[in-house]
């Protein structure tokens, strides 16, 4: 795929999405705003001429434990595509 | 786990006996299709002068029986099932009717689906169009769906016949076009399933590759999106949504289950998962495994690669794939195990493929 073709995050890296982008895809569901998870697949740049004009920055599978993202505290997690203008970096050095 | 646990609740899942399963399908089913693919690409058009509401009358005015594209349709018998069958049929032909329609305004008016999906609310509740609840007995209901399967297949048959006299599309045009409309393709999850249980280089090749897999196998492998296959393991158990919209890899596993598009499920499986598969499918998932949840929120379609049932070594690929179910696909059901589906058999029940339209 094009998974080196620039895009930012990598396997691994901790996120938070952002709580608002009105410049960014739409398609980023309410639920995970303001939530932080780790990227669990980097897709790069997908063209989807059929869903929609222009081309949506590189895309990411992010994963977010259950309880971050709802009151269910099971050990399950939520896997969400986003795109890379809802993310940025978490520093874990704390 | 193996699947050969007899059989659960689902009270999701209709077999023909279930009537009322069967109906409630047909009242989801067509409530969605008219507010979330119909009704919204009309208002659309009308935004942008490609039909207008003095077309429609008129369209409706001049409609005579002989120039209607739309046929009547009657029940194959007085009996319930082929009274249930029939609205079903009917509600198919509605679906098709707003397939025809839709290739047809998507060309004219360069619409992507993105624009549908702003026009019928995904985003802002602003936009959404009410849908009708369903009441009474049975047979009320069975009766108000011919009713409105009747109104709203006439506000199709308008909009088809404006279309065609304000020249965005011809007769001949669109019944060429409803003729390939009628052209099914198999579906092909079960082979596929098959195959990855039996062939672990094609497994591997699915699991990495997606779609480039599927041509390589030969089957129809569609074109909306990334499609990525997640594998059940004895550690984890996935499950597919949309909670957006719905979306799904139709273009290769064909129609939805009503529920998969109905909102209980697309708010609950993301906020219990566990819970919400287990009051919905029957399903308890054993507290070993991890529930992985998709929500296919971008170009990125997902179906569930189950587990293969026990007690099924040295079956054939024909017979594996007759244990896969649409369920089974997005994480609501297991494989069936070869005793269910002898039960099944036996009974009559074996569950019908879902539809695969074409492109």
């Amino acid at each position: 795929m094009m998974e080196s073709t620039g895009s930012k995050f990598k396997i691994g890296d901790a996120v938070m999405v952002a709580v608002e982008n009105p410049t960014g895809n739409p398609r980023t569901p309410k639920y995970i705003r303001g939530k932080r998870g780790v990227i669990g697949s980097v897709h790069g740049i997908l063209e989807n001429i059929r869903d929609h004009r222009g081309i949506h920055k590189p895309l990411y599978t992010v994963k977010f434990d259950l309880s971050e993202v709802s009151t269910c505290h099971d050990q399950d997690s939520i896997w969400v595509d986003v795109h890379e203008e809802w993310l940025s970096e978490v520093r874990q050095d704390s | 786990m193996s699947g050969d646990h007899g059989h659960s609740h689902k009270p999701f899942e209709g077999h023909m006996h279930d009537f009322e399963a069967h109906i409630k399908a047909v009242e989801e089913d067509l409530e969605y299709y008219r507010a979330k693919r119909f009704e919204p690409r009309i208002f659309y058009l009308l935004r942008r002068n490609v039909v207008t509401f003095p077309d429609l009358l008129k369209a409706r005015v001049d409609l005579k029986r002989k120039n209607q594209f739309f046929k009547p349709r009657k029940p194959e018998g007085k009996n319930i099932e082929a009274r249930v069958r029939y609205l079903e049929e009917w509600l198919d032909e509605y679906v098709k009717g707003i397939a025809l329609v839709s290739a047809r305004a998507v060309e004219a008016m360069d619409m992507v689906t993105e624009d549908n999906r702003k026009e019928r609310g995904d985003y802002d509740d602003f936009f959404k169009i009410k849908k009708k609840e369903h009441h009474g007995t049975l047979a009320e209901r069975m009766r108000n769906l011919e009713q409105d399967l009747k109104d709203y297949q006439e506000l199709l048959e308008v909009f088809v016949q404006a279309l065609i006299k304000r020249g965005w599309s011809t007769r001949a045009e669109l019944e060429q076009r409803w003729k390939q409309l009628h052209e099914q393709r198999p579906w092909a999850g079960g082979v596929i399933v098959a195959k990855a249980w039996t062939d672990p280089e094609f497994k591997h090749a699915l699991l990495a590759t997606g779609r480039e897999a599927l041509r390589e196998m030969g089957v129809h492998q569609g074109k909306v999106g990334k499609l990525v296959v997640v594998e059940n393991t004895d550690k984890v158990h996935n499950v597919i949504v949309c909670t957006l919209c719905s979306c799904y890899p139709y273009d290769i596993l064909g129609d939805t289950p009503w529920w998969y598009k109905h909102e209980s499920y697309r708010t609950n499986i993301v906020q219990n998962p566990r819970a919400c598969i287990k009051d919905m499918f029957g399903l308890d998932i054993p507290a070993g495994k991890e529930v992985q949840v998709y929500d296919s929120t971008s170009d990125i379609r997902y179906f569930v690669l189950p587990q293969r049932p026990k007690g099924t070594e040295g079956m054939t690929n024909e017979e594996l794939a007759k244990l896969v179910t649409v369920d089974s696909l997005i994480g609501a059901g297991y494989a069936l195990g070869p005793n269910q589906l002898r039960e099944s058999e036996r009974d009559g029940f074996t569950a019908e493929a879902p539809r695969v339209r074409p492109d």
